[in-house]
């Protein structure tokens, strides 16, 4: 399946988000109801009390009021009171405790599709973008189908108990004079809730901007400070802060003309209710004990129906939310299995790589181009080019976090389109170049193929990764937690256990892509040695793993088998180390520019005797590292 | 609160002082505003008793008084708008004195306290602490003062009307704030679980995504999974929890509003029959009642933000006590320097009793190419960091034309001494500003030519849109050659007489490292040149090589000399550290 049809299938079904959030509600079809139900009773409870308050006023003021009676409305209201707070209490944790579990279930989606999609997805999605989704699209949709939800079913509910009670029971006229003003609430709210939202938006990114400076000249202060350059920076500070005042105070407008705004809406909904109310109670049309009602009604709308102007953006900012999310859950995954895929088939070791050209999707350049080689089980090949020359390409591929062309590389003689990614990446240990590590303990992150890694295989692969040592001087040895919290590793330690983790898993390939760079000479030849002999501990088999080790150091792929030099994604030159040296081509100058000079190239010549060799061949007597001192001259 | 806690909000008093009218003004403000408001339910009540419960019903009065009062809150509106965006404004140009009060004092001290404090803290100092001192006027004071009033008047309408009654209301005020202080207590520690467990969420998120093909090449697809969906699943019992107290919260507030007028029902119902108190009275009362938590509720939400504001306003307070080690002297001078540099005796150590330098003696002639070397910690770039001033030595005299470079204005050292570094800075902005370092005055022409002499105007015009591309990620999208290039053309534009080259070329392959080569060979033209380099190639085309070990000069010499030598140069070299670069 390739790209280009994944992308035409995203076009064609533009996928609309609201069904998330439709099909969880049907699902659970009856726990909504029971709490729309709940809230539907504690309105109808609520609009109870106001009433009361004016029978009781009505029979105060007509004088037919016992103290005993007053009592007993004190003790319906209480227990009214209670009643009705209890159900929405119950109407609204249901709601929103369910909102919190679709959430919590989007969440889990999200990192299911994300495991299965290839490098290239990642290559064009930032982590932080995907971050943020999984952030603050996933907020949005969580306020949604919480807050939104319940908010949007208690106040309108409310609005209707109550306009009920008003309209029917006492006045309508009056019920929509007073009301009036405030129906424009949620009207406001939904008017100027983006604005302030937007507004808010231009200030965090002001302030941001100007995070950003500080983050950039904290780090830079040495530069800062040898170039004397400080008036400039506060210069260019002090217009960052400005921006900031500037956003802030745009935002302030904005804010508290709706901040003010609100308050005085419903003060004319009471100087209505007071004039007009006022009127029609003189005439008699309504009672005292009404328009007291009345104006306990409006207390009582005004905080439903602000949420309800809240919820009309939060709806609009959930569609956004929402189509984002179904986007991100309907990506299909480029690199699967085939249908046909050999599904028994183990990896053993042999990779046959035959006239493979490859370019990234989406690009025009070939990266790689008419590649061909071949290693036998328990061989060793090394790679070496510039950057940009198509090593790390080549791994890639023979990883299938990209798709090789069909027919192009096999692995014991299996097309690897055909070898089921389980099974395919079960037979490769790789190292990355950055030896990517998890902030875990260092035992997880040696034994991450493992589900409970096991202490003793940890640590021999940490002493054939050269980096036992070094584990057990931390305070809790392989227990150490790694990262931010725990300790921090240099590059070369980093590589190092991102070796071990690679021995732990003990695959039949093994590749190290680039992984020795910030070892220094010393321990990378002691690691070379290990690996190549698989020798200072027997880990699991003495079995040799295939090995293919990607350098631009040159030291790292000497002892291969067969050294490839990459140059612009084709084999520019291949041969053995000392075939290399002598040929004359870009390894044996690069090999010069990396250990001396033009001086001592004279040196091997007149000798005519291969210089660098030497320390190879007593390196082998031996099987040991060479130490400072014992490198013959 | 304790007393140090205290003294950290006194950093706010100079800066509040300057605008105390304003704070006046705002103040004014605010009591006209909360009086307009509070005076509702008291009018209302005039109009029930003496316009509607009286024999002869007056509707002119009730209107009049409902124009008037309608007067009144139109002016409330614009005054309290007014004082809002007042009092904003006021807490922004603050905080705008303070940040760059802050930021002037941090970018003046010496390294000693840049090396001390990571530059994660010193970040969060300046943006964070200083936005938690802007929401303490946007939330803690605005909310706070109205709150204060509110309630003050709201006491002073409710013993107005009448004193016995009003007291009986404020047996509820220790429920209410009782009630109010232990959920919002619970909310808090829940809050901060649920922050805790989020970031961990999301932290174990990011962690995945960007080892995704780690994971996948272990096909441990599965346990991570696992893994995530135990902290998704701590994140959403504590998202449930929170919920659930924030509505109980409320709930609970809205349960005792309507016992408070229950009660008021029973026992001002009775006074009313006995002819205590009148109906107006009692109404009201109801709406007083009712009022009476919003305040209590706002004031008390706000102590977590005075909390945040007392942290932040101490780590400020501390961060301005701090004072730079490098200090001029008043006597100090800015001569045009010629290049010559003298190490007499010189003792440095970072840390107390841990000298990193020992006495080093060293003469450099202007003009003159040193190559420095020795393994990692032998005190190469202590001696260059000494050299621009960074830190100063702890024992002898560092001299620059035979003058002790104390002597010297710091803008003069900066100006004469240059640094190329391993690790290339560069800032969001274009080239051209990354160059001449966003110093406008430097026209473009200048920095071109040092481009061209350093080799790097090449590629910057194959760059989209030439000098004036503005560099993504901070010119992460370039080469670590290209970035390299960039830096010696910065260091050419500021034309040091005195430059320094800290393994400036130690993590480019082979081939952008001859390309540097040569615009070093160009740009040591007419300078005093100090190299430190793992690669042989490159300080054996120097003067003299200076051989550095713990601390002291143990060899120099020229390559030649030095590989006759035998000693530890010659070791160096034989044992492949010097040859290929990376030592531990």
């Amino acid at each position: 399946m390739s790209i280009n049809q994944n992308e035409n299938n995203l076009e064609k079904k533009k996928p609309s988000g609201w069904h998330i959030v439709s099909s969880y509600v049907v699902q659970n079809w009856w726990v909504y109801l029971a709490a729309l139900l709940l809230i539907m009773v504690s309105s109808k409870l609520a609009v109870k009390i106001p009433q009361l308050i004016g029978r009781f006023t009505d029979q105060l003021q007509h004088g037919t009021l016992e103290v005993q009676q007053a009592a007993h409305f004190a003790e319906t209201i209480m227990l009214i009171s209670f009643f009705r707070v209890t159900t929405v209490w119950l109407g609204r944790i249901i709601i929103n405790g369910h909102g919190r579990i679709l959430v919590y279930q989007l969440r889990k989606q999200l990192l299911k599709k994300w495991s299965t999609l290839s490098p290239s997805y990642y290559q064009g999605h930032s982590v932080g973008d995907l971050l943020s989704h999984a952030l603050s699209d996933v907020e949005v949709v969580r306020q949604f189908a919480s807050m939104g939800i319940s908010q949007s079913i208690n106040g309108l509910s409310m609005l209707t108990a109550a306009l009920y009670m008003m309209a029917v029971h006492m006045n309508w006229h009056l019920a929509l004079a007073g009301l009036g003003p405030l129906i424009a609430i949620p009207i406001l709210v939904g008017y100027f809730g983006p604005k302030i939202k937007n507004q808010s938006m231009h200030y965090q990114s002001a302030l941001g901007s100007m995070a950003q400076l500080v983050e950039e000249v904290i780090g830079g202060i040495r530069v800062v400070k040898a170039f004397g350059n400080e008036a400039v920076t506060l210069h260019r500070f002090e217009e960052k802060v400005e921006k900031i005042v500037h956003e802030k105070v745009k935002f302030v407008r904005l804010s508290s003309l709706f901040g003010s705004l609100l308050p005085f809406l419903s003060s004319i909904g009471s100087i209505v209710v007071l004039s007009y109310g006022g009127y029609l109670t003189i005439n008699h049309t309504i009672t005292l004990g009404d328009f007291a009602a009345f104006f306990l009604y409006l207390a009582q709308l005004r905080q439903p129906l602000e949420q309800l102007g809240q919820t009309l953006n939060v709806v609009q900012r959930a569609a956004g939310s929402l189509n984002r999310i179904s986007g991100l859950l309907s990506v299909v995954p480029d690199v699967v299995d085939d249908p046909d895929a050999k599904k028994e088939h183990r990896v053993i070791g042999n990779i046959k790589v035959k006239n493979l050209t490859f370019r990234y999707p989406g690009t025009e350049k070939n990266v790689l181009e008419n590649i061909s080689f071949e290693v036998e089980k328990g061989k060793t090949i090394g790679i070496v080019g510039a950057l940009g020359s198509g090593k790390s390409t080549l791994t890639n591929l023979l990883l299938r976090l990209y798709n090789p062309p069909k027919g192009t590389i096999f692995i014991d003689g299996v097309d690897i389109l055909k070898i089921p990614l389980e099974n395919l990446r079960h037979g490769i240990a790789y190292v990355p170049q950055s030896g990517f590590l998890f902030s875990e303990k260092i035992l997880d992150n040696i034994g991450f193929s493992d589900n409970s890694p096991d202490l003793e295989k940890a640590e021999k692969a940490a002493q054939s990764a050269v980096v036992y040592d070094n584990i057990v001087e931390f305070p809790d040895g392989f227990n150490t937690e790694i990262g931010e919290r725990g300790v921090r590793l240099s590059g070369g330690q980093k590589q190092r256990v991102a070796i071990a983790r690679m021995l732990y898993k003990n695959a039949p390939i093994h590749i190290l892509d680039d992984s020795l760079s910030a070892v220094d000479t010393k321990t990378e030849r002691a690691l070379l040695h290990n690996l190549r002999h698989n020798s200072s501990v027997k880990l699991n088999s003495l079995r040799r793993k295939t090995t293919l080790i990607i350098s631009h150091r040159l030291s790292a792929v000497r002892h291969a088998d067969e050294i490839l030099v990459l140059a612009d994604g084709t084999v520019s030159e291949r041969g053995t180390h000392s075939h290399l040296i002598h040929s004359g081509g870009l390894y044996s100058r690069l090999w010069i520019m990396q250990s001396g000079t033009e001086e001592e190239q004279k040196v091997v010549g007149v000798d005519g005797n291969v210089r660098y060799s030497e320390p190879d061949l007593s390196e082998e007597r031996n099987g040991l590292p060479l130490s400072l001192e014992g490198e013959p001259a | 609160m304790t007393q140090k806690a205290k003294s950290g909000l006194l950093i706010l008093l100079p800066y509040l002082a300057k605008y105390r009218l304003r704070v006046v003004l705002i103040f004014a403000f605010v009591i006209i505003a909360s009086s307009i408001d509070q005076a509702q339910p008291y009018i209302i009540k005039n109009i029930i008793d003496n316009h509607i419960s009286v024999p002869h019903p007056d509707i002119r009065g009730i209107f009049r008084i409902s124009m008037g009062y309608l007067g009144l809150v139109l002016f409330s509106f614009g005054l309290t708008y007014y004082q809002d965006v007042l009092l904003q404004f006021t807490g922004q140009s603050i905080v705008r004195e303070i940040r760059t009060d802050l930021f002037r004092h941090i970018q003046n001290l010496s390294l000693k306290y840049f090396d001390q404090n990571s530059s994660g803290r010193i970040i969060t100092n300046v943006v964070s602490d200083t936005e938690a001192l802007n929401n303490f006027f946007t939330d803690f004071l605005t909310n706070t003062i109205r709150g204060i009033f509110s309630l003050v008047l709201i006491v002073f309408f409710m013993l107005k009307l009448n004193q016995t009654v009003a007291l009986y209301c404020f047996l509820m005020v220790p429920l209410i704030l009782g009630a109010s202080l232990i959920i919002r207590r619970g909310i808090q520690k829940v809050n901060q679980e649920m922050r805790t467990r989020l970031s961990a969420a999301i932290s174990f998120l990011a962690e995945n995504l960007s080892g995704m093909a780690i994971v996948q090449i272990f096909n441990q697809e599965l346990k991570q999974q696992k893994e995530f969906d135990q902290r998704n699943k701590l994140l959403l019992q504590s998202t449930i929890l929170e919920n659930r107290l924030n509505l109980l919260f409320f709930l609970v507030t809205e349960f005792l509003g309507d016992a408070g007028v229950a009660g008021l029902v029973w026992f001002g119902g009775g006074a009313v029959i006995r002819g205590s108190i009148s109906f107006g009275v009692l109404f009201a009362f109801t709406v007083y009642m009712r009022r009476f938590f919003q305040p209590i509720n706002n004031i008390t939400q706000q102590l977590n933000v005075l909390q945040s504001t007392i942290v932040s306003s101490e780590r400020i307070r501390k961060t301005f006590k701090e004072h730079p080690d490098i200090r001029e002297l008043p006597s100090a001078v800015s001569p045009s320097v010629i290049g010559r540099v003298a190490f007499k005796n010189v003792t440095f150590a970072y840390r107390a009793g841990q000298n990193v330098l020992k006495n080093i003696n060293l003469e450099i002639k202007p003009g003159e190419r040193v190559g420095f070397v020795g393994a990692t910690g032998a005190g190469k770039t202590s001696l260059m960091n000494l050299l621009a001033r960074f830190y100063d030595v702890n024992g002898g005299v560092l001299e620059i034309d035979g003058q002790d470079i104390k002597n010297y204005s710091l803008e003069s050292i900066r100006g004469s001494v240059g640094i190329v570094q391993q690790d290339v800075t560069l800032f969001s902005g274009s080239v051209l500003d990354n160059i001449r370092f966003f110093r406008k005055e430097i026209p473009e022409i200048h920095v071109v030519e040092a481009c061209r002499l350093v080799g790097a105007d090449g590629f910057i015009r194959r760059l989209p849109q030439g000098y004036h591309t503005v560099l993504s990620e901070r010119g992460s999208t370039l080469s670590s050659g290209e970035r390299q290039l960039l830096s010696f053309a910065r260091v050419m534009v500021f034309d040091p007489k005195i430059l320094i080259l800290d393994e400036a070329t130690a993590s480019l392959d082979s081939i952008s490292e001859a390309v540097l080569q040569e615009a070093i060979t160009k740009v040591s033209y007419g300078r005093t040149l100090l190299v430190i380099a793992h690669r042989l190639s490159t300080v054996q085309q120097m003067d003299y090589i200076v051989v550095l070990d713990h601390g002291r000069i143990v060899e120099s010499g020229s390559h030649e000399e030095l590989l006759r030598h035998d000693g530890f140069y010659q070791r160096l070299h034989e044992s492949g550290i010097l040859l290929e670069g990376v030592a531990v």
